[in-house]
């Protein structure tokens, strides 16, 4: 897709800005519309005032140089406003009213509060964010779908790198896995994330991946070449009837394109067949009626909330992926996350992070509709929830560390329209349109490689 | 195109004023010797001969890949710590640190968080500017005919500073006459090298000029 052909290393502050901004702007339209509040009720959060006003900001830390890497607690949260919503100040904000939250740096929030002194908002109400709806077809489609797959479900196979051992570069168990999809798995698709070849790893690092056996004899002089030489043979003996995606990970050495969002690679210069597909990170397809929502940046991990009350006690990735839904954006936290590592001799090292080009950050949004699968890899332990009747999936790593990890098959019962069970929930006679209704007909399975 | 407004002034200066703040190439052998690489003039670590680049602690030759990837992991080490986007405020006595930016970006947190007070201007410490200098620089250690030259940054940047009669030595180890013919000889192999740092140059938006911005005086 040419939206995601932006051109990287080169962020511009005023850029950066102007979406920090909009996003709560936006917000603030969406609560006002929902909530049907009268805009003259919306007030600066940050002046004095003797009555409550309903405000929408950002959740930000109280310091500027709190660490990303550091959990907030409920005193030290900030509300940042917008431009439009007070100057762009940022005010103190007092939870101790409220018997439940869940807040997180970058987060975007309503409330409805006062703040009496000119110092502190004190919350009294935390306006709840509407969803977006469900995707839809119609019975024509359906049927389609239907007679597509003649009775039988459709077989979805999701995997996500490392697809190596964090100690070796080795592909032997990526290599036999191909056997297995082809011969007992037999899926109609395959959903594989990268990183396919980690620059972040230790043997690129040291240059010591020359040292693979099954290189020797080949002159390969880069990456790039590494990738075709070893990579590219093994993805092709993936059966060509089995349609396969591929999503980058902004630690693949073969995109250029290290930023998120993040553009596909490009299939013809992997010398990958036509039964490959590549797809931007994050984005959005369909599998037959089924939307598919994608994104390769570990919110699970980086989404670090303050919470209190019922909230809390819930599962986090349930949180979390209320979260995703709610902020309608597939990476909320801001800043992103960062990696590093600290020498011996106290020195920080840089090695990874989010890489966030803010700029293009409207490009993560999930748009009108929310899909009925997200999938999000993590390096959390794997899971499947359904939050908001979207299946949630963290296929887990193909390995981890020296380890072999999992991998998940999506099975999902073809539509019946036609049909008397509640599988398709009809929202529109006339137009025949039905809710797909998939965390009622999936089955998700967790297997270890 | 956009070079042309940055080369009249970036492009006189050396390469050893201009590459000065820029991070070196450290390459490590299969011995496990690590040294710095400043293409091809003398070290006492490594030398280029009509071979390639061979380690002086061990005699071995370094491959192709052991050396473009850890040219290419230096590289995304470089773009990642660009897009941690580290700001910082210009006023002295808020010197304020942060991630953080503000939703009128220039605009200073300052100590308080508030957003208010401190007049400071806040911009990127790492600057597109100078991530294009970093991949500029990776890419003139591979440029066969400005070693030719000696117009290379040279190892040790402080070496004018101080004349010792040695380090005037060291800068007569390799002749000009060997040093055309090594640079022709390895003239391939270091494009294949470059052609990594193509790779992002392709990608990097300060090579291509935003005519919008050209034109918005707003």
């Amino acid at each position: 897709p040419k939206k995601y052909q932006f051109r990287t290393m080169r962020q511009k502050l005023l850029d950066t800005a102007d979406v920090l901004d909009e996003q709560i702007d936006s917000m603030a339209k969406t609560l006002q519309k929902h909530h049907k509040i009268p805009e003259s009720e919306f007030g600066n959060p940050c002046i004095a005032s003797q009555f409550s006003v309903y405000c929408c900001g950002r959740i930000v830390p109280d310091s500027p140089s709190a660490p990303v890497e550091i959990r907030l607690n409920p005193d030290s949260l900030f509300l940042e406003t917008s431009r439009l919503g007070g100057i762009g100040q940022r005010i103190s904000i007092d939870v101790q009213f409220l018997s439940e939250y869940s807040f997180f740096p970058g987060q975007i929030v309503g409330f409805k509060g006062k703040n009496p002194s000119g110092e502190r908002f004190i919350v009294e109400q935390v306006l709840d964010i509407p969803y977006l709806g469900a995707p839809a077809s119609n019975k024509t489609e359906l049927l389609e779908y239907k007679t597509n797959l003649d009775g039988s479900s459709m077989k979805t196979t999701v995997l996500s790198g490392p697809y190596t051992p964090s100690t070796k570069i080795d592909y032997s168990l990526l290599e036999s896995f191909v056997e297995k999809l082809n011969t007992e798995i037999k899926p109609h698709s395959v959903i594989m994330f990268g990183p396919f070849l980690d620059i972040t790893h230790p043997s690129i690092k040291d240059g010591s991946i020359e040292s693979v056996p099954e290189i020797q004899g080949k002159k390969i002089t880069t990456l790039d070449g590494f990738f075709r030489a070893v990579i590219t043979p093994i993805l092709k003996k993936i059966d060509s009837r089995i349609q396969v995606i591929l999503i980058p990970s902004t630690r693949d050495s073969i995109s250029s394109h290290a930023a998120y969002p993040q553009n596909s690679f490009e299939r013809k210069s992997l010398q990958l067949p036509k039964n490959f597909k590549c797809f931007p990170n994050p984005s959005s397809f369909q599998l037959n009626e089924c939307l598919i929502g994608v994104s390769n940046l570990d919110s699970f991990k980086d989404i670090k909330d303050v919470n209190r009350g019922k909230i809390g006690e819930k599962n986090r990735f349930d949180r979390i992926a209320d979260h995703i839904l709610q902020q309608r954006r597939y990476y909320p936290s801001f800043p992103g996350a960062l990696k590093t590592r600290t020498g011996s001799d106290g020195t920080v090292e840089h090695i990874s992070g989010a890489d966030l080009d803010m700029p293009y950050m409207g490009l993560s949004e999930l748009y009108d509709v929310l899909p009925d699968v997200l999938i999000i890899p993590s390096e959390m332990r794997y899971f499947v929830r359904v939050v908001k009747n979207v299946v949630v999936i963290n296929p887990g790593y193909f390995l981890t560390g020296n380890n072999a990890g999992t991998y998940v098959t999506l099975s999902v019962k073809p539509p019946n329209p036609e049909g008397d069970d509640d599988d398709l929930t009809c929202i529109n006679d006339d137009d025949q349109l039905y809710i797909h209704n998939i965390w009622k007909r999936a089955r998700v399975d967790i297997i270890s490689v | 195109n956009g070079d042309d407004l940055l080369r009249p002034l970036e492009s006189c200066i050396s390469d050893a004023e201009r590459f000065k703040g820029a991070a070196t190439l450290e390459l490590t052998c299969t011995c496990g010797a690590h040294f710095t690489f400043g293409g091809i003039q003398e070290s006492p670590s490594y030398s280029v001969t009509f071979s390639g680049i061979h380690c002086n602690g061990c005699g071995t030759e370094l491959s192709s890949l052991r050396i473009t990837s850890q040219l290419e992991r230096l590289i995304r080490k470089h773009i990642s710590l660009y897009y941690a986007g580290w700001v910082e405020c210009d006023d002295v006595s808020c010197g304020v640190h942060t991630r953080q930016v503000s939703v009128y970006g220039k605009r200073c947190i300052g100590n308080t968080g508030r957003s208010v007070g401190c007049k400071g201007v806040i911009s990127y410490v790492y600057t597109d500017r100078e991530l294009y200098n970093q991949l500029l620089y990776l890419e003139s250690l591979f440029d066969v005919d400005k070693a030719r030259r000696q117009e290379l940054r040279p190892l040790q940047d402080d070496r004018d500073d101080k004349s010792s009669p040695d380090s005037g030595e060291m800068k007569k180890g390799i002749s000009q006459s060997t040093l055309d013919a090594l640079a022709e000889q390895n003239r391939d192999t270091f494009r294949a090298f470059q052609s990594v740092v193509q790779k992002y140059f392709e990608q990097c938006g300060r090579r291509y000029v935003d005519m919008a911005s050209l034109f918005n005086f707003s």
